[in-house]
């Protein structure tokens, strides 16, 4: 029967053009409208780190204003000073570790067609790339000394490469950065956490870096962030190296703590660490570090936003107001097939079997209506990230889980939708309409 | 094959109760021919709602086919009616946006019955009404006479033991009404039970029998002689 119901409820959406675009528009406006948000909602919320959030940790440690915590959920600076990402990395506690920031290099080729360009870069630890699990085309990642001291090689994310190189393997290969030779020691393939759980200090949905260099190379050319440097002390520091031992906070700090033992230890080797500093005059705040799994510090960098739920319940109500409207559309064209019922009915259609009839028809309506509005979310996403002018590119995709919500999401709106109607039409007395039909 | 014993039907609204049958005893043979009659809102329809199962009574008992049922729920009604009744109504009752095939498939489907056996009952009734060329029309372009037959085709496609008439041929002219009245009393005669609802003395004198309900109970023929003569088996 479910065949027979599926062609009665074309025939019956054939038979009323008008009445059926204006159900399926309801239902595909209200969809979309509300995948639009909850897809951005959905992918704000994704953790790329997921499948090692129980080993991963972001470091965070209180070196900040005596006089003023942070202005953070858990009052921790969500970076940490050079000097003490230089005592961390000594330690040889965490299976891997580490320090990095955002910076930016003026990229050219010699002999190339290829102008030069400005290409983000990150500078960070060798462990960088097994730590986030960054997947290699060709070469890999320095050697552990390049950590400390200046080392010139850079590795291509995929793009870098492609443009630089066309794709073809570049290792061996010199590039100029700011005019100074770095031989090419490996190509990342295509790698875009979203969000960008690595450095959500600066924004959260934006590009991966296009060259990674080693972190020993700072003194060399006085690197400083391209990303968020705060300090609180008003002392300024005296020159490059001033800086880099100033309480300026501007290194993202990550571990890798493969059990509770090894995190123990991590903890007790901070907690020593801090109380040494103090000793020295620093750390002048109560003793309080945080280490956060991938998934908690997505939420304390409030990655999705209260405001961004706050939407996602508008636009729930707005479908539920759709919905309504479809309700009362549905009772219309189904009061108005009334007597069609009665004739069912008289001849043997049980009222069970007229309800299911038209909640079948309004299951129609509402996949119709979900397919229009993933057009329609597909085309508000596209609207944010015009809006947002690349910054959104990476989470303002509709993925194939979405799309298979977006359709879910019609279906339990149109059945909603249709349960009262079919229930009214179901229970009407056929022998009214059998007589006066 | 219909044996109604004291049945009652009332519709009660908040300030007032109508009884619209009342201690209604019928018994209706197998293979007869029963014409029902009487004045508007005597109960005809009530009566005919209930022997079609689309209603059940207020009190009293309904035995259809040896069997009580008077107290079924909705899908067991459902079924019984499927099964063992076909309806003819007035207005010939075709869903206008199916065609005569579609429209006589319509009970069939709810029997379950498969496609090829489908099928094979659609083209033999057609045949049988003598429409078969027309099963991909549109009820629209049929006349009334037409339309009606096909409405008797959808009847009997399901071979019901049983077939309920309200009127069948109120909306047809003197011509098309003999054609539809002659084929009942062809459908009669293989064996079909027919209860018939009419208002034309011609039609009701031409049944096996004829039932005359006033103020909703079954009246006593030889009390009323100037009604159309009734003859009973």
């Amino acid at each position: 029967m479910f065949g027979y119901y599926i062609s009665l409820a074309l025939r019956s959406l054939r038979g009323t053009p008008v009445l059926s675009a204006l159900m399926i528009a309801a239902i595909a406006v209200g969809v979309g409208a509300s995948m639009t948000v909850l897809t951005l909602n959905y992918m704000m919320s994704q953790n790329a780190l997921e499948h090692k959030d129980d080993v991963l940790y972001a470091v965070q440690l209180d070196s900040w204003d005596v006089n003023k915590a942070y202005d953070s959920p858990n009052e921790l600076p969500r970076q940490i000073t050079y000097r003490d990402a230089q005592a961390l990395l000594r330690s040889d506690i965490p299976t891997r570790q580490v320090a990095m920031h955002r910076f930016g290099f003026t990229v050219e080729l010699r002999d190339s067609p290829v102008l030069p360009f400005t290409a983000s870069t990150r500078v960070t630890t060798r462990d960088f790339f097994s730590l986030f699990d960054v997947p290699f085309i060709y070469g890999g990642t320095w050697e552990k000394e390049a950590d400390t001291s200046a080392t010139q090689v850079v590795v291509l994310s995929k793009s870098t490469n492609d443009k630089l190189f066309s794709g073809e393997n570049s290792v061996g290969k010199t590039i100029s950065l700011n005019a100074e030779p770095f031989t090419v020691i490996g190509v990342i393939d295509h790698w875009q956490p979203a969000p960008n759980i690595h450095d959500l200090n600066n924004s959260h949905f934006a590009q991966s870096a296009k060259l990674f260099i080693p972190f020993g190379l700072h003194r060399e050319y006085e690197i400083y962030s391209w990303g968020n440097t705060n300090g609180w002390n008003s002392e300024r520091p005296d020159g490059y190296e001033g800086f880099l031992q100033g309480e300026n906070i501007w290194i993202q700090y990550w571990v890798e703590l493969s059990s509770s033992e090894q995190k123990g230890q991590y903890e007790d080797f901070l907690t020593a660490y801090i109380r040494g500093e103090k000793a020295q005059g620093r750390f002048e705040r109560p003793l309080k570090f945080a280490l956060s799994k991938p998934s908690e510090w997505l939420v304390l960098n409030e990655v999705l936003s209260d405001d961004n739920r706050v939407l996602g319940w508008v636009s729930l109500a707005f479908l539920l107001v759709c919905v309504i409207n479809a309700v009362a559309l549905l009772l219309a064209k189904f009061l108005r097939k009334a007597p069609e019922a009665g004739v069912r009915r008289a001849l043997g259609a049980s009222r069970s079997a007229i309800f299911t009839q038209h909640l079948i028809e309004s299951a129609a309506i509402g996949m119709i209506g979900g397919i229009a509005g993933i057009f329609i979310a597909v085309l508000g996403i596209s609207g944010i990230r015009h809006l947002a002018m690349g910054q959104m590119d990476t989470v303002a995709t509709m993925d194939w889980v979405m799309m298979i919500a977006a359709v879910g999401l019609a279906l339990i709106a149109s059945l909603l939708a249709g349960f009262y109607p079919a229930w009214r039409i179901s229970r009407t007395n056929p022998s009214i309409y059998l007589k006066t039909q | 094959m219909l044996k109604m014993n004291n049945v009652r039907k009332s519709f009660r609204t908040d300030t007032i109760e109508t009884h619209a049958l009342r201690d209604f005893s019928l018994e209706v043979k197998e293979g007869e021919f029963v014409s029902v009659t009487g004045p508007s809102g005597s109960g005809k329809t009530t009566f005919l709602n209930i022997a079609g199962l689309l209603e059940p009574p207020t009190g009293g008992e309904y035995l259809l086919d040896g069997d009580d049922v008077s107290n079924l729920n909705d899908r067991q009604r459902s079924h019984l009616r499927n099964e063992k009744i076909g309806f003819i109504f007035q207005g010939f009752n075709l869903i206008p946006d199916l065609t005569l095939f579609d429209n006589i498939d319509v009970p069939l489907r709810y029997r379950g019955f498969s496609a090829k056996e489908r099928r094979k009952r659609i083209e033999k009734v057609l045949e049988q009404v003598g429409l078969s060329a027309r099963a991909k029309h549109l009820p629209a372009q049929l006349s009334g006479g037409q339309q009606q037959r096909i409405a008797i085709a959808r009847a009997l496609a399901g071979e019901p033991r049983f077939l309920l008439a309200d009127e069948p041929t109120g909306n047809l002219d003197s011509l098309m009404a003999r054609q539809v009245m002659e084929l009942l009393e062809f459908i009669n005669e293989w064996g079909t039970t027919i209860v018939m609802v009419t208002h034309d003395p011609e039609l009701a004198r031409r049944a096996h029998r004829n039932i005359q309900i006033v103020d909703g109970q079954v009246c006593d023929l030889r009390a009323v002689p100037e009604q159309p003569a009734a003859v009973s088996v």
